[in-house]
């Protein structure tokens, strides 16, 4: 008995030392990618201003781009986004729609609302697909093409869409996203500009829930009115400003968000295209092309710039953001598992050394080990393992490092874009980025769990995000 | 069983407390941000209020020059410079403006300020100016300068201060690249020909040395935008032993050619506009050159050359053994003048590879009635499938779907039947049947059910059942009923 007692103590200490690691570590590093991203979104918003814009939207060298719209049952925001998306403001654009087999009337109200005509023409798969039903299109809206397909899922749907485009770089944008009028060129922009082979490029998303739109056009910023959406902004500027901005500056670009992103199409081809095997396919794209890079010894860059905006619908409720957020801690574990011949390989230089192993570690296993945390550190406070005062200043810590971070991503907003007009919206923001860290936080912690857990059981299930088109 | 160190109580107490203060401080920092920035902006829109419509009136000469000179002059504060530089350059000026702001900002005395920045590699702005806006003290900081250098570049060529293009020409040595890329934009917008060479040079240099960080895009882009006079300024491009430098040569050519021929229809080039150095570098050397890029490209420009040689250099073009060149020759005959050559662009239809193909088709579609004849023609003899597939997708796109519904209603005989039983042969009838859906003719409906009706293609079938079941014409109904018990029977 005293045997098992000992081992028991033993695994707690263990488990101890792994849980203060795990916070210490984590906590570093975001607090360091903050800082980075403090002044490296500060020079690149000095930057813009002698950015020239105007010379990439007149010169008859700034190469063309195909924006590719996947679109599964988004009858009540598809019309919108595409009108949005044709009033884009860039030199040479192309926009394919591709219904991925919608059971709602997404495919009829695109044909009515842009007088499309159904043709058969001809389909060069360079990247297998499911067969497609037909191609929509207005001789007078040469284009924009529609195309009708057997339900395959998003990658599939993807994959059509780099087939058919025949622009070198292609703009990948989900139904639900709303494109700010000059955000295809500041994406375009540093692919241009860069001395290197720019592959990738993407923009930040922001949250649409609460803004005022007229014509697929985002008029009035506004913070949306729930709590859990709100929570979600914060997490969202966090996410972008200085997580992929901190990660970028580092070279160790691991995801671009494919809710908006451009990519160099013969790159992407050549890497195998979009992936069925996973259910977040951007982040796969990503490693797919680091590795494919690596092998073929190409010099490519990925990059992130916090400019271009793309606003999109986040969940509105609980079980919505349930099923977005299991998705993606998924996909998360998916691709790392695909992949792990990066992990602490010095040919892939940062992803292989730092940014892979930090997203394993600690955006991977960590929310399993946080999520023990609040059951085995309790548990070995009852054992008397731990004191009760020290259990409580750590309960704290942990509370006010993530708000020190959130509060973090609301000033980088605030020294940089400033989107959110009102005094009154910037002391929400605040009191929401203290707020975050009890209750929902946790809260997201346990959807993240459930989606480790699903990818130990094997579950592969791709679980769609209504968009019910409330801010329109 | 203790296992913490002996201090962790008062370690983990300090960071928490550090944390917290941190917290606050953000806190702090964000709130008193929001209220300079707040104040910053009221006072830039006070003054924007005031003196934009001052601007505005010297620009559009609605206001005499020298009192909006002195309604600017009196603009006070230690901001002064800047205010006046957001006020000056807040509008993109039209090229009538350009002039009148380039005087104003030369007789505010920012060209001076401007130059001055671009020159120096630290900074002249005082120190008082700095205070009063927000950010431009951490300009200040050495490293930091290149954001004040490359702003002052952007302004020299937003108000094309032509007298600024040697400065600029230094700049594009500057050790910052978004100072050089700033440079050769300004360059390009200056538009001063004796700038001209260097860019070529820095775009050798750019090409020779891959560790250099200016784009070539941003180089090309400049270049590009230079008038087509300046072309001679590429024969050392033209000329290079570098097989890429030779392409980069005839492709910014290439795209200056096509800019002006989109803006002068039937444009054609002779040696008053374009050397006879060039000509001849096309017409003999570029279009024969051992980098199929280059002869690509080459072709395009070639089209344009009113020398008779450039037709018989196109039509070897056309048969060129990469499938790239052929494309472009194909591409650079779409043009009235080249429509005795369509029975050898006809030719391309049949080519290997399908863009060859789609460019031929869309060439021919450029070429108006006797291309769309040539087109036809080919449609109904080849037996190449890959061919009549092309040629449908290009009918189809191009929307010539309703004109040849709309001939074939009316014409007894014609050519047009046998091309919709061409499209039907092929299982091609979505657009057809589509354009018969929402068509209200008659005599068209009647003639196609008599001619199509028994066709075995199910949407032809599923229209004839809709008209039998559903079209308010009597006899178009009888006569579709008559029809499917035909083709039943």
């Amino acid at each position: 008995m005293e045997e098992w007692r000992q081992v028991f103590y033993h695994a707690m200490n263990m488990f101890n030392v792994v849980i203060v690691s795990y916070f210490f570590l984590a906590n570093g590093t975001y607090t360091l990618l903050m800082i980075m991203s403090l002044g490296s979104v500060w020079l690149h918003n000095r930057r813009l201003t002698y950015q020239g814009l105007d010379e990439l939207r007149e010169s008859a060298v700034t190469p063309p781009v195909t924006i590719v719209v996947p679109a599964w049952n988004e009858q009540e925001v598809i019309v919108d986004s595409v009108r949005s998306i044709l009033r884009t403001d860039y030199p040479s654009l192309e926009v394919v729609v591709i219904d991925d087999g919608s059971t709602d009337g997404t495919l009829n109200r695109l044909i009515a609302a842009f007088r499309l005509v159904k043709m058969d023409l001809i389909y060069r798969p360079r990247l297998q697909t499911k067969s497609l039903r037909g191609f929509y299109l207005n001789p007078r809206i040469p284009n924009l093409l529609v195309i009708s397909k057997e339900n395959g899922g998003k990658p599939d749907a993807l994959n059509v869409g780099i087939n058919i485009c025949r622009t070198p770089y292609f703009c990948t944008l989900d139904a639900d996203c709303l494109l700010e009028r000059d955000a295809l060129l500041r994406l375009m922009r540093p692919i241009v500009r860069s001395p290197i082979n720019t592959v990738a490029s993407g923009g930040i998303v922001r949250i649409l829930n609460g803004c005022e739109v007229q014509d697929g056009k985002v008029v009035k910023v506004r913070l949306p009115k729930t709590g859990i959406e709100r929570f979600q902004v914060v997490e969202y500027l966090r996410s972008f400003l200085f997580g992929r901005t901190g990660w970028d500056l580092l070279g160790g670009t691991l995801i671009v968000s494919g809710a908006f992103a451009v990519f160099h199409r013969e790159t992407v081809i050549d890497a195998g295209g979009f992936q069925h095997e996973t259910v977040t396919e951007d982040m796969d794209l990503i490693v797919q092309i680091h590795r494919w890079a690596i092998h073929h010894k190409r010099k490519v860059k990925m990059k992130f710039t916090s400019d271009p905006v793309c606003w999109t619908e986040c969940p509105s409720t609980l079980k919505m953001l349930g099923r977005q957020r299991r998705r993606w801690q998924l996909g998360l574990c998916q691709t790392l598992w695909k992949s792990s011949e990066i992990l602490f390989n010095s040919r892939f230089g940062t992803i292989g050394m730092i940014s892979f192993p930090f997203h394993l570690y600690v955006e991977g296993l960590g929310a399993v080990v946080e999520f023990l945390g609040y059951f085995m550190v309790p548990l070995a406070l009852i054992f008397g393992m731990v004191p009760v005062p020290l259990f409580v200043l750590f309960v704290v810590l942990s509370v006010v490092y993530g708000a020190f971070l959130s509060v973090g991503s609301v000033l980088l907003e605030e020294l940089t874009y400033r989107r959110y007009p009102s005094f009154r919206d910037l002391m929400t923001l605040l009191w929401y980025a203290v707020m975050e860290n009890i209750g929902y936080r946790q809260l997201v912690l346990f959807y993240r769990v459930q989606g480790v857990v699903r990818f130990m059981t094997g579950f592969r299930k791709w679980e769609k995000v209504a968009h019910v088109g409330a801010a329109r | 069983m203790p296992f913490l160190i002996e201090h962790i109580f008062e370690v983990v107490i300090s960071i928490v407390i550090v944390v917290l203060l941190g917290t606050g401080s953000l806190v702090v920092a964000a709130i008193a941000r929001r209220q300079r920035r707040e104040k910053y902006f009221q006072r830039i829109d006070d003054l924007r209020q005031r003196y934009s419509p001052v601007i505005a009136a010297v620009l559009a000469e609605k206001l005499e020059y020298d009192r909006g000179l002195a309604v600017l002059k009196g603009i006070s504060g230690l901001d002064r410079g800047f205010v006046l530089e957001q006020l000056c350059l807040e509008k993109k000026p039209t090229s009538e403006q350009v002039p009148i702001l380039r005087r104003l900002c030369e007789d505010l005395g920012l060209v001076n300020v401007w130059q001055q920045r671009l020159r120096s590699r630290v900074d002249t702005t005082s120190i008082r100016d700095c205070l009063a806006r927000p950010g431009a003290m951490l300009e200040r900081v050495g490293r930091l300068h290149f954001l004040m250098r490359a702003k002052a570049a952007d302004n020299l060529g937003r108000i094309q201060h032509r007298a600024s293009w040697p400065l600029l020409v230094k700049a594009l040595e500057d050790p910052h690249a978004d100072v050089q890329a700033v440079a050769v934009r300004s360059l390009a917008a200056i538009q001063e020909p004796d700038s001209f060479a260097p860019l070529v040079e820095r775009l050798h240099a750019v090409v020779l040395k891959p560790a250099a960080t200016l784009s070539l895009r941003a180089l090309k882009t400049a270049l590009v935008s230079f008038p087509l006079r300046q072309a001679v300024g590429l024969i050392p491009s033209l000329n290079h032993s570098h097989r890429r430098i030779r392409f980069l040569g005839t492709d910014i050519i290439r795209e200056i050619v096509e800019r002006q021929g989109a803006w002068e229809e039937d444009f054609v080039m002779d040696s008053r506009i374009f050397s006879l150095d060039l000509i001849d570098a096309f017409v003999t050397r570029l279009c024969f050159d051992e980098n199929p890029d280059v002869r690509a490209r080459a072709a395009a420009v070639v089209s344009h050359l009113g020398d008779p040689r450039s037709t018989p250099v196109l039509l070897t073009l056309l048969e060129d053994t990469q499938w790239f060149v052929r494309l472009h020759a194909v591409r650079a005959l779409a043009k009235r003048k080249y429509l005795s050559q369509a029975p050898q662009v006809a030719q391309r239809l049949t080519d290997p590879h399908w863009m060859v193909r789609e460019a031929a088709a869309r060439t021919l579609l450029v070429f108006g009635r006797v291309g769309s004849d040539h087109l036809a023609a080919h449609f109904l003899s080849t037996e190449d499938r890959y061919s009549q597939e092309q040629i449908a997708d290009e009918m189809q796109r191009a929307g010539l779907i309703p004109s040849l519904l709309a001939q074939y209603g009316s014409e007894a005989e014609g050519v047009e039947g046998r091309v919709i039983e061409q499209f039907a042969h092929m299982g091609k009838t979505s657009y057809l049947v589509s354009v018969l859906h929402h068509s209200s003719e008659h005599d068209l409906r009647k003639k196609f059910l008599e001619n199509f009706g028994r066709h075995p293609d199910p949407q032809i079938r599923a229209w004839v059942s809709h008209v039998a079941t559903q079209d308010p014409d009597k006899e178009l109904r009888a006569l579709a009923e008559a029809t499917m018990r035909q083709a039943a029977s």
